[in-house]
């Protein structure tokens, strides 16, 4: 196993190298700079040359770059151009935003897709299954985008129960910081709540013909107990892999509920970024986002190899 | 404000509870949406302003005039003067008076004494000495540093009495006092970064989140007596103008700065609103030619693309009728208006054709740059596009992120024509062809390069301050040359609110917010 781990590993270093060579050469390659955005479109030239070099844009990128290398090396991200402030922390601040909003809606998903997923499934009410089965389609078929704007509409303008954008740290003030996630988690919630239902459903009703089942019925267990203690459990496990792949889309899909309701997360740093050509933060959210696809790798590949001996095998 | 109705329920009394919960937890306690507003009819004290505009301030530009810093400048700062917007005549500010010499070459400023900045130190003349020379360094952007560099002599007579030596008179001395915030020496490097905000303005700065907002206090030690009314103001970003006309319709904001032009117009007659169009007038969309691209280099084909374009339907269709059609630059108030001169251009795609065939560039394929960031610049591209097809000529479009179209307007590498939108057109007229790219007589986005124009220009600025001129030739050269044609003069937007009153800003749309107050 070690030997296999010590052979995947310098492989994974590689990539990440490699990597930070395109993170640092892609944005780059894009017309205007840093200099253009902080001196204001009237500047002079001498003006943006000034700001250039005091940047440290007018270096050569060979040096640039291993700044930047080195620096990461010693937990060092660089200090955002625009922004001048520390990129771990503005990466920070944001990545507490973008994960507070994944988590909500994918509670959001569990729980309504859950619930759907069991009526639909056990079908005992043909009446409330139809009308279920209605608003997992309608849950379906309305993208975020769509559902933000209707829900902004409905609870902040028309009732302004709820504030219509906006965000507030849940360690500042935790109600307020409810009122305003509740939206944004249900926009980015609902679709995956809707596939969460669907999958759920299926398993219900793959499972209720097994023959434990009909043991548990001719037993006399109650409906409800054999329902709860019974078939729910044993119908979640293709649930969760489908959820696993939620979630990566949950994240993906934040970034569109975040411009609707005006959240600073991750997608609004990094559009921002590259927007004003702000090197650092564009360099370090690439290179974050392949460190977590390639540390999700190496990962998996270890724990495949520690189940199944034919892998590590391989590597000999 | 919130009324709820929770129904009694036989069955499912836990999931009732439950929900119940939920909705006191959410609603009952207390309300981000209610948060703010306080008061009665009439000003009184009290209540936090919350404003939404659409990008981060930006704190490297505080001296330049830049957008997003029109809730910063006059709140947290002062200036030295500030112009009356009917007759143009500078008023008191942090300067309570001051004497300029026949010539237009000296002027002595007398400073307002018993002014504190916000980490409690006295404000003197140093500062004022010390702000001018800020702008007169490279690293440090502002549009009127032409201004500050024609000074070339200045010492403080005493604590409160600035003495400037200009090198030549200078017509726009005063538009520097009102855009200039007077900063506090001892931490100018960390307003720059971003990091410490020390004016002697209304409010101070609480917090500052790079890419979401700011909160401002009350600053109990204002210069001006009983001011401001209101506790505080947040001002947080909302990129998208949509989401910041559904913060201002959930009451959870009461003052949207600069919308869209078609999302402020939204609200215009609903009487809980209010939208406020700046009198400064300097928000003017134009398409420039960069005069080295062909066919461009020929006058009469950049009369001709003047000819062609409705002004009209920009107006209407895309700034939702707020401005006015022009041929020039100028606002209304600028000195140098002309009504019959603004209305040469029109919409003749006759003449275009005409002057556009006798250039021989009927058929010339032609591209237009915009910035894309922008979507009304969009909508003037396309309109712009189509009325230059029926004046026979093929154009494509180029949409370009703001660093490159910035980069390219700057470095003179744009592809043809491009659409953007220019300022400065509302106080001295030097102002606009000293300082704005696109006018600017020495380097301009258009590489229009004429001995004539900067001949006009130093003419127009070399006037000792608060002295008329004759800005005829001047108009009637740009009106001639068109490697800028001026389409529309529009403002800045302020949407409020109707519980918001009193909102003040000054000739350079710098909110003042010594006299608003939130009402119930």
């Amino acid at each position: 196993m070690l030997r296999y781990a010590a052979r995947r590993v310098p492989s994974a270093v590689v990539v990440l190298l490699v990597a930070s060579v395109i993170v640092f050469i892609v944005p780059r390659l894009a017309e205007g700079d840093a200099a253009d955005v902080l001196a204001g479109p009237d500047a002079s030239d001498a003006t943006r040359d000034a700001v250039r070099a005091d940047l440290g844009l007018t270096r050569n990128p060979v040096v640039q770059y291993l700044i930047w290398l080195r620096g990461l090396f010693t937990g060092d991200l660089g200090t955002s151009y625009i922004r001048k402030q520390p990129a771990g922390e503005a990466i920070g601040a944001a990545l507490g935003q973008t994960v507070t909003l994944t988590l909500a809606a994918l509670l959001i998903a569990l729980v309504l897709g859950g619930l759907a997923g069991i009526v639909m499934g056990t079908g005992r009410s043909p009446v409330l299954t139809r009308a279920v089965n209605s608003l997992v389609s309608l849950a379906f078929a309305v993208p975020p985008y769509v559902s933000g704007v209707l829900l902004v509409l409905l609870f902040a303008v028309s009732i302004r129960l709820l504030p219509a954008s906006g965000y507030q740290a849940v360690y500042d003030d935790p109600v307020i910081a409810l009122q305003y996630l509740v939206m944004p988690a249900v926009c980015l919630g609902l679709p995956t709540a809707a596939v969460i239902a669907r999958f759920l459903a299926a398993s219900v009703r793959q499972v209720q013909d097994e023959e434990f089942v009909r043991t548990g019925l001719a037993k006399g267990l109650s409906r409800r107990r054999l329902v709860r203690a019974h078939i729910v459990p044993n119908a979640l496990p293709p649930v969760l892999t489908v959820l696993g792949i939620q979630v990566g889309q949950l994240l993906g899909g934040a970034i569109v509920v975040e411009a609707i309701f005006g959240w600073h997360g991750i997608g609004d740093l990094l559009v921002n970024s590259v927007l004003s050509r702000d090197y650092v933060l564009v360099q370090d959210l690439l290179l974050f986002t392949v460190a977590v696809f390639v540390v999700v790798q190496v990962l998996t590949d270890l724990a495949h190899a520690s189940i199944d001996p034919r892998v590590r095998l391989e590597v000999r | 404000m919130f009324q709820h109705h929770v129904r009694p329920m036989r069955r499912g009394r836990s999931a009732a509870t439950a929900l119940l919960t939920c909705a006191l937890v959410l609603t009952g306690c207390k309300s981000a949406v209610d948060e703010s507003g306080s008061g009665s009819s009439g000003p009184v004290r009290g209540g936090t302003l919350s404003i939404v505009q659409s990008a981060d301030i930006a704190p490297a530009t505080f001296l330049s005039q830049n957008n997003p810093n029109f809730a910063m400048i006059r709140t947290v700062f002062n200036t030295l003067t500030a112009y009356d917007h009917d007759t143009l005549k500078p008023q008191p500010e942090l300067a309570t008076g001051w004497d300029v010499s026949e010539d237009g070459t000296s002027i002595t400023l007398r400073l307002r004494e018993g002014v504190r900045f916000h980490n409690g130190r006295d404000f003197t003349a140093d500062d004022v000495l010390f702000t001018i020379r800020a702008m007169q360094r490279e690293d440090v952007a502002t549009q009127l540093k032409h201004v500050a560099l024609a000074i070339d002599d200045m010492s403080a007579v005493d604590d409160h009495t600035v003495r400037l030596h200009l090198s030549h008179p200078v017509s726009n001395l005063f538009d520097m006092f009102e855009m200039m915030p007077i900063v506090d020496k001892d931490t100018f490097g960390d307003l720059l970064a971003g990091k410490k905000f020390i004016g002697t303005g209304p409010f101070k700065v609480v917090r500052y989140t790079p890419g979401s907002g700011v909160k401002l206090v009350r600053n109990d030690d204002y210069w001006v007596k009983n001011r401001p009314y209101l506790d505080g103001i947040d001002i947080s970003v909302q990129s998208q103008s949509q989401s910041m006309l559904s913060s201002l319709k959930s009451g959870e904001s009461q003052l949207a700065l600069d919308m869209a032009p078609l999302d402020a117009v939204s609200v215009r007659d609903d009487p809980r609103y209010n939208v406020i169009e700046s009198d400064a007038n300097d928000s003017v969309y134009y398409v420039g030619s960069n005069v080295a691209i062909p066919p461009l280099d020929k006058p009469g084909v950049r009369r001709g693309v003047a000819w062609a374009i409705d002004r009209g339907r920009i107006l209407n269709q895309t700034l939702g009728g707020i401005g006015q059609t022009s041929s020039l630059p100028w606002s209304t108030s600028s000195p140098a208006y002309g009504k019959d001169q603004a209305a040469t251009y029109r919409h003749d795609l006759d003449k275009a054709k005409a002057l556009i065939g006798q250039a021989g560039a009927t058929g010339a394929r032609l591209k237009i740059a915009y910035n894309a960031g922008f979507a009304t610049n969009q909508a003037i591209a396309e309109i712009v596009q189509f009325n230059l097809k029926q004046a026979g000529l093929r154009v494509t479009l180029v949409p370009l992120q703001a660093p490159d179209f910035f980069s390219k307007l700057t470095g003179g590498g744009l592809p043809g024509l491009f659409v953007n939108v220019h300022g400065f057109n509302q106080l001295s007229p030097a102002t606009e062809v000293k300082g704005a790219f696109p006018f600017n007589a020495d380097k301009n986005a258009s590489g229009f390069d004429s001995d004539r124009y900067r001949a006009l220009a130093k003419s127009v600025w070399e006037v000792p301050a608060g002295q008329d001129t004759d800005y005829g030739p001047l108009n009637t050269f740009l009106l001639d040359q068109q490697f800028v044609s001026d389409l529309v003069v529009s403002s800045h937007t302020y949407t409020t609110s109707s519980k918001l009153h009193k909102v003040g800003y000054n000739m350079f749309d710098y909110l003042d917010l010594d006299d608003a107050y939130l009402s119930r």
